[in-house]
């Protein structure tokens, strides 16, 4: 590795969107790179930046999860403003990772229970609408196999009340082993279109699962031709909190006892 | 009861026999399912018990600090020669409220008592306030905590302005000036207002784990001037021109000592106090402290009774206590969300704590299943200095260990032992003598560590402490 080689994550709106520890996949992406002989330039793509050239300049993109207010504050410049670049980007191949409420951002539009309607990016033809039940807990997934993931087991955690319903065609990113997933009860998680997947495994996903973080930099590099070491890394320490993630899923959810007791508040949420 | 009640005399047989069955059959300290039975019997029974203490009731919620600033205030009522009661075990539910009723009641349904304080749950609080019809409620603090389960700190903060609009016309609220969405919450005319005014406390900034801060009027950017802990400073709302209420009862100087005690200044209506010698240590602190004096002015007490309360008060359970284990001695502090863990990062490492710090994660109920928050906390801190090892402990220490990793630290610091016991041998034997080893610990790891200390005899369980 000659060490000159570089890329830019264009981290879409980290004040807004940053509800369950999503600074842990940035930390992810810039560690592996680091590993895999890469400079991974974070630039923050906020409500006051990410002008269409500066959107250019990115190899990849990542937006995380946010309160319902923010989604909706937010909503207008993505579509209006970042849209296009955006757009432009993904098609050419840079990877673009969207979680939870990012990830419903990505569809055409979010309906939230009180009725209001977000609209969306659209990269995605798929759709949200507000469900009754929350869907809370532990997830594991299989990702797709066409997605060539060293590991296709995924693990983390979902919370929403969202369910997204995607158009024929749209290829999930995996299918539910333990949780609830796009709806609770297709079996489908996510969605995946060339370079974009979005997910309901929110926060600090990619930690605990380092090959959806090498997917993301072999994309960003593909795309860019930046060069990077694609050997396998020592994974010790993301190999243990996956397990231990996936024990305490698969064992699963004592909160469903819980709730079965009616001492859960139930708070309808939409976001 | 002027009245004999017998639903209310059943009820609260049924909830009193099955605290002590409870705890015949090593269950626990029955600190929820009397309040569960009680309840199934007769569901009025909360409502008809909070009618009894003769002075009234105190409720203290918000997210962080709740058992504390209750202990402080029980602590200040007993100095000022008032009979105090509450759930000092901390089970904050509506059915931990209504075993504390019941287990302080005699069998008619009466409570010998001047005062009953109660810290309820932040999502619990509106329900609390209709039944009990509280004289005072104080509100701390929203901060992220449980997203699984309370989901969003705007949310929290709403549910937070219900329990004050439940409240009884001549209710006084006690709030918090410091922290935007609680100093916004229309407290009426009897609100009063607490907060830290020492800007040699400022932090120069939000920390990570701080929300965006957002004016809770008009939804503007809001501009801090100084920053004490969480997103809880002084502030202002360029666009609409909202800024922090003054507080009526000041921390004016703050003198943190070591990891539990600090001297404290406070200044408000009639006078003020100090500096006082309180064994606590912090900012997030001094502001419980601030918040109990209001609420024991409003409760009628004097700044000498509050001074002397001060100096009388020992930690609650969990909260910086120190015990002993096998030749060492460990100090537990509960961490259980990021302005939390973050507050009692900052209080180790201040105070120089020596070369071992244990951190213990559980991911039950009590602590919240999404251990997400992890990774907001800003342990970017111990790579830059802190104890030689850190001890990582509990049902999520792997990912514990992850996040430190990804924090910088070298992986030779840490030690990786789930088990409670396995965790504080090795605390115990890396620590130095004389000085006990920290260990920030979730709510569910906090009880699992000071059992293991009640079985080796060093401590008395939870549930008798602070009577």
């Amino acid at each position: 590795m000659t060490g000159s080689s570089s890329l830019r994550l264009g981290l879409l709106y980290p004040r807004e969107m940053n509800l369950y520890g999503d600074r842990g996949n940035v930390l992810a992406l810039v560690r592996r790179a680091a590993l895999r002989g890469v400079e991974l330039e974070v630039a923050t793509l906020g409500l006051d930046g990410g002008d269409p050239r500066e959107i250019q300049s990115c190899s990849g993109f990542l937006i995380g999860g946010g309160q319902d207010l923010d989604q909706l504050a937010l909503a207008h410049d993505l579509v209006s403003r970042k849209g296009p670049a955006l757009r432009e980007q993904v098609a050419s191949g840079a990877p673009l990772l969207a979680v939870c409420a990012g990830y419903q951002l990505l569809g055409d539009h979010y309906r939230t229970a009180a009725g209001d309607l977000i609209p969306g990016l659209g990269i995605l033809p798929l759709r949200t609408e507000a469900g009754r039940r929350r869907l809370v807990g532990n997830i594991l997934i299989a990702a797709s196999p066409g997605l060539g993931l060293a590991n296709p087991l995924l693990v983390g955690f979902e919370n929403h009340s969202g369910r997204t319903i995607l158009e024929p065609g749209l290829a999930p990113l995996g299918k539910v082993v333990r949780g609830g997933g796009n709806d609770g009860d297709s079996g489908a998680e996510g969605a995946v279109l060339g370079s974009v997947i979005g997910t309901y495994l929110h926060g600090p996903l990619l930690p605990k699962n380092p090959a959806l973080a090498d997917w993301w930099l072999f994309a960003a590099a593909d795309r860019t031709g930046a060069k990077i070491d694609r050997s396998h890394l020592d994974d010790t320490a993301e190999e243990a909190a996956r397990r231990e993630a996936i024990r305490i899923t698969l064992r699963g959810s004592r909160s469903r006892g819980y709730r079965l007791l009616g001492r859960r508040p139930r708070i309808r949420r939409t976001g | 009861m002027t009245r004999a009640d017998p639903r209310l005399r059943l009820a609260v047989l049924a909830g009193k026999t099955t605290a002590w069955a409870s705890r015949g059959l090593g269950l626990g300290g029955g600190t929820t399912l009397p309040g569960d039975v009680a309840r199934a019997i007769d569901p009025q029974v909360l409502r008809k018990l909070g009618a009894s203490p003769r002075q009234g009731i105190v409720l203290v919620t918000g997210t962080n600090g709740k058992t504390t600033t209750s202990a402080l205030l029980r602590q200040i009522a007993a100095s000022a020669g008032w009979r105090a009661g509450g759930n000092e075990s901390g089970s904050n539910l509506i059915y931990g409220l209504t075993a504390a009723a019941v287990a302080q009641s005699d069998l008619r349904g009466r409570m010998e008592l001047d005062w009953l304080v109660l810290e309820v749950d932040e999502l619990s609080a509106a329900l609390a306030a209709r039944e009990l019809r509280p004289g005072i409620l104080v509100v701390l603090n929203a901060f992220r905590d449980q997203l699984d389960r309370s989901f969003e700190v705007d949310q929290v903060a709403a549910r937070l302005g219900e329990a004050v609009a439940a409240l009884p016309e001549a209710a006084m609220t006690v709030l918090n000036s410091d922290d935007p969405r609680i100093a916004a919450l229309e407290g009426g005319p009897n609100a009063t207002h607490f907060g830290i005014e020492d800007r040699e406390l400022d932090r120069g900034g939000l920390p990570e784990s701080a929300d965006r801060p957002v004016c809770p009027r008009c939804g503007g950017s809001l501009r801090f001037e100084s920053v004490y802990y969480g997103q809880c400073g002084d502030y202002l709302c360029p666009a609409c021109g909202w800024s922090r209420p003054l507080p009526t009862v000041r921390a004016t100087r703050l003198l943190t000592i070591g990891l539990d005690h600090m001297e404290l200044t406070l200044a408000g209506p009639g006078g003020g106090v100090g500096p006082v010698d309180v064994p606590l240590a912090g900012a997030h602190n001094a502001a419980n402290v601030a918040a109990a004096a209001a609420a024991a002015l409003a409760m009628g007490a004097s700044w000498e009774q509050i001074r002397l309360g001060l100096e009388e008060f020992r930690p609650a359970f969990g909260r910086s206590q120190v015990v002993p284990w096998r030749q060492g001695q460990v100090r537990l502090l509960l961490a259980k969300n990021p302005a939390g863990m973050e507050a009692s990062l900052e209080a180790v490492l201040g105070a120089g704590s020596g070369p071992v710090l244990a951190l213990a994660l559980n991911d039950g109920i009590a602590d919240g299943t999404d251990i997400s928050w992890i990774w907001d906390v800003e342990f970017e801190r111990l790579a830059r200095g802190g104890p030689r090892w850190i001890v990582l402990s509990g049902r999520r220490a792997a990912e514990l260990g992850l996040r430190l990793r990804y924090a910088g630290l070298d992986g030779s610091r840490l030690l990786l032992r789930p088990g409670v016991e396995e965790a504080l041998d090795e605390l115990a034997a890396r620590s130095e003598p004389g000085m006990p080893a920290p260990a920030l610990l979730t709510y569910t790891a906090m009880l699992a560590w000071h059992r293991a200390v009640v079985a080796t005899g060093g401590a008395q369980p939870f549930w008798t402490e602070g009577r």
